[in-house]
């Protein structure tokens, strides 16, 4: 007799949600970082440096996530450097957001007016300076939408970490789906889980699009 | 008499890829001396000041600002701004801090004086600029005369030693052209040495020792303002000045 969906069901639904939200946060601001610098590499201005980058983007944007987490579990795996599964997918995660992150942010760093930095070189402020007090802030309004729209995407995503036995809350879902043959109930409460952590956030983020539309039309 | 200099130019010439934007420029710019820099659209002006504060590079020539040779190492383009001050025809505040703030940053960053001491200056500048109220303001809550003047005390919050104008009225509505015109008066007569690229021939006569014409990047004919209107030499220049002469 396979056991009804209950509180201990439940539970272990409930840790694979805070799993999903502790590999999201780890991977997002991991991408953040890394982002951060892929963006500023990649509007450096330095021809060669430049090119580096974009290859560096082109290859975790033109394969598959899958793909990457399979490099980082199993081919690190076979170098000798065996990883926990949370530490491989969190690594595979953060990389591929920093190609992605870093390209969104290199599209609002392009976005912010040429004027501006030529008002703070004017001005006698270093490459620093016009980055931290002049471009990266209204450059971070220009892409707060994209920024959120893609945590959406990477806390979605997360789920593709079961395919190297990490159990988050997709796989967690299978795993008492399994038990309880129930799936319709066990995938509804796992559904509802991702639309309530997602949904808000997806709210927010087109508001800060309206938001932002109303500015520029003034 | 050789202190007296403030800009050089020599032999200066500038392409944009095939297109050569500067041909063979000379300029000399003494202390104290105010420019009006004119022509028509195209003529490289606006690449010349440009060129000053080395926000373009030049191909060939020479640059010394204040007795500093401007070439490409950051430190000699560090100096050169330091002394140079630029207001935009686009005004460029910089939208996500308040006047006062636009007016501090620069002083702190780049000169590394205190926060007490870049808001004392800010404040004075903003007071001569006649905008000292204004201060607790963003960028957008001020009207086109009012941002460009925040510009123009922006820039000399860094104290420098000339001033250089880009056509800083032409995206003015037409009741602001006055109020911005008259703060870049004021500051003529405090002194100022100034280069302005600017179609306003008024201002030219009333302020300018020296009216220079410019077209196809090359420096045409340059005088004194009551002769350059009154007696131009080059049939250029006459043709730019009945063109322009006609709308006003």
């Amino acid at each position: 007799m396979a056991p009804h969906f209950g509180l201990p069901e439940f539970g272990f639904l409930l840790r694979g949600l805070q799993w999903t939200m502790l590999l999201t946060l780890v991977a997002f601001a991991g991408g953040c970082t890394a982002g951060l610098a892929v963006a500023l590499l990649r509007t450096c201005g330095h021809k060669g440096v430049e090119w580096i980058v974009r290859i560096y983007i082109g290859i975790f944007q033109g394969t598959p996530l899958l793909l990457q987490l399979f490099v980082v579990y199993y081919g690190l795996a076979l170098t000798g450097l065996k990883l926990e599964a949370f530490v491989a997918v969190a690594i595979g995660f953060t990389v591929n957001a920093s190609a992605f992150l870093g390209e969104i942010w290199r599209g609002a760093i392009q976005a912010v007016p040429r004027g501006q930095t030529e008002a703070a070189m004017a001005l006698g402020l270093h490459y620093s300076s016009r980055m931290r007090d002049v471009v990266l802030p209204q450059a971070t309004r220009i892409s707060l939408p994209a920024t959120i729209g893609y945590l959406v995407q990477l806390i979605k995503g997360t789920s593709l970490a079961a395919i190297v036995g990490f159990i988050e809350l997709a796989r967690a879902g299978q795993i008492v789906s399994n038990q309880t043959f129930q799936p319709l109930l066990v995938f509804g409460v796992v559904g509802a889980m991702y639309f309530i952590l997602c949904w808000p956030l997806s709210w927010w983020g087109s508001r800060m699009e309206a938001r932002l539309a109303l500015a520029s039309q003034r | 008499m050789q202190d007296q200099i403030l800009i050089e130019m020599k032999g200066v010439q500038k392409w944009y890829g095939g297109y050569q934007a500067l041909r063979n420029v000379d300029l000399t710019v003494r202390r104290g001396e105010k420019i009006v820099l004119c022509g028509p659209s195209g003529s490289g002006k606006s690449t010349l000041i440009r060129c000053i504060n080395r926000l373009e590079a030049i191909q060939q020539g020479s640059i010394v600002v204040n007795g500093h040779r401007l070439d490409d190492s950051i430190k000699a383009i560090d100096v050169v701004r330091q002394d140079v001050g630029m207001v935009f025809q686009s005004f460029n505040l910089f939208p996500h801090m308040t006047v006062l703030q636009n007016c501090m940053l620069a002083p702190i960053r780049a000169r590394r004086i205190s926060k007490t001491e870049a808001e004392a200056i800010a404040r004075k500048y903003l007071e001569r600029v006649r905008i000292g109220d204004q201060a607790e303001k963003y960028p957008a809550q001020l009207s086109g005369g009012q941002q460009q003047r925040v510009a123009i005390a922006r820039a000399l919050c860094m104290q420098p030693k000339v001033m250089l104008f880009d056509e800083p009225t032409s995206a003015l509505d037409p009741e602001m052209v006055k109020e911005v015109l008259d703060t870049m008066i004021g500051l003529a007569n405090d002194g100022m040495t100034m280069i302005c690229v600017t179609h306003e021939m008024g201002f030219a006569r009333q302020v300018a020792d020296r009216v220079i014409f410019m077209a196809d990047g090359q420096i045409i004919e340059e005088g004194a303002p009551d002769a350059f209107f009154r007696n131009p030499q080059h049939a250029r220049t006459r043709q730019f000045l009945g063109e322009i002469l006609a709308h006003h």
